[in-house]
């Protein structure tokens, strides 16, 4: 079955071609959702909403654009929006973690590569760190994030550029590991 | 200064590195499904939770309106959740004012046990349940009163929080959330939109 037959039973309310069109979509929205929400409880979260305002708004899917990419753009919506929710509980918790010393401590108390990255990536603007996650860790292509985010695909591209040099600005005692 | 080789291997190497960050672990198909396929259900049938309610109303008005001829006459009005007349929106005001007693309730005891050292999994439970009638409620006509939205925003994210921590283990979190809700001053907001005096009707389940 085409996408388009799947999309027209899904409208008269087949729900055997919703859980098609669910089954046919859920690995990419949820594994975006959790690599930027890092936690799996919110990335289901976000998955579900992703997928019930899909549902609903089906109707306003004119077809300019592939489904996965009018799903993308819902589920950066659900999420950004959602983490924006969570942050101030976030901040508040990495404040008061920072007073009691408990992390981000200077360099030499951090050594692994996977953590220091892991810490790099998320100390990106949101901006920033949303296209790298989606291009260079899920191979989305600058168009696709461009009408993801609603940016043009000259911006997504800017910002994959400063994204990648603050990282090498940030992970840069490690210049061994790639410069031979 | 990196040469464009370098460059080259600096983006090769990264985009191989950062496969580790936030790395998924295999969809889980079937749970988001059956929650999903559940909200789905709730939502699109409103008008069959609102009437029900209604009818719940209506049966017990006689009731309520006796009992409330004998309050007025007893003291002065009580502010309301809701704005608005017709019995369609004395059905949101009154699943609203259930739902704001249960919450208010459910947090007084969420803080008292707190101080008291215990974090009962029970509670994650209960904040799941009124997280999803807080959610209904946002979608209802009774979230059209701007102050009332802005008190459901602030519950769905102190229950969301409570839903998420992990019992006997997340002492620090619960600390945080009742640190977010004194400072948001949700328990005064929430008491303050809650009517004087008793609740009038029960509509266990009725959204």
């Amino acid at each position: 079955m085409d996408e388009r037959d799947l999309i027209n039973r899904v409208r008269a309310g087949d729900g055997i071609a919703e859980r098609a069109l669910y089954d046919a979509h859920v690995d990419r929205v949820y594994r975006l959702a959790y690599r930027l929400a890092g936690d799996d409880a919110l990335a289901q979260d976000f998955t579900q909403e992703t997928f019930i305002r899909a549902f609903a708004k089906l109707d306003t899917f004119r077809g300019d654009s592939a489904l996965s990419t009018w799903l993308h753009t819902i589920t950066t919506t659900v999420v950004l929006n959602g983490l924006r929710k969570v942050k101030r509980f976030h901040q508040r918790e990495a404040d008061l973690e920072a007073a009691d010393g408990v992390s981000g401590g200077p360099r030499e108390a951090e050594p692994d590569l996977k953590a220091r990255l892991r810490q790099a990536i998320d100390a990106l603007p949101q901006g920033y760190r949303t296209v790298f996650v989606m291009h260079d860790i899920e191979g989305f292509t600058h168009e696709e994030i461009g009408v993801a985010l609603g940016v043009e695909t000259g911006t997504s591209k800017a910002q994959l550029s400063r994204a990648r040099a603050k990282l090498r600005e940030s992970l840069a005692d490690f210049a061994g590991e790639w410069v031979s | 200064m990196m040469t464009g080789n370098d460059e080259t291997k600096f983006e090769q190497w990264l985009q191989d590195a950062a496969k580790t960050y936030h790395a998924p672990r295999p969809t889980p198909r079937d749970e988001m499904w059956a929650r999903i396929e559940a909200r789905r259900v709730r939502r699109v049938r409103p008008w069959m939770r609102w009437s029900l309610a209604a009818a719940a109303v209506l049966v017990l008005g006689i009731g309520i309106g006796r009992w409330t001829a004998h309050q007025e006459a007893a003291g002065p009005k009580t502010p309301t959740v809701a704005t608005g007349s017709g019995n369609s929106d004395l059905v949101y005001q009154v699943a609203a004012t259930q739902y704001l007693s249960r919450t208010e309730t459910f947090l007084t005891g969420f803080r008292s046990d707190l101080r008291a050292g215990r974090v009962d999994t029970r509670f994650m439970g209960q904040a799941r349940d009124l997280l999803t009638t807080t959610r209904l409620l946002l979608d209802s006509p009774a979230a059209n009163d701007p102050r009332m939205r802005a008190l459901l925003e602030d519950l769905e994210l102190v229950l969301a929080q409570i839903s998420q921590l992990e019992a006997g283990r997340d002492r620090r979190n619960a600390d945080l959330i009742t640190q977010d809700m004194d400072q948001r001053s949700v328990l005064p907001k929430l008491r303050s939109a809650i009517p004087a005096g008793p609740v009038p009707v029960r509509t266990e389940g009725a959204i």
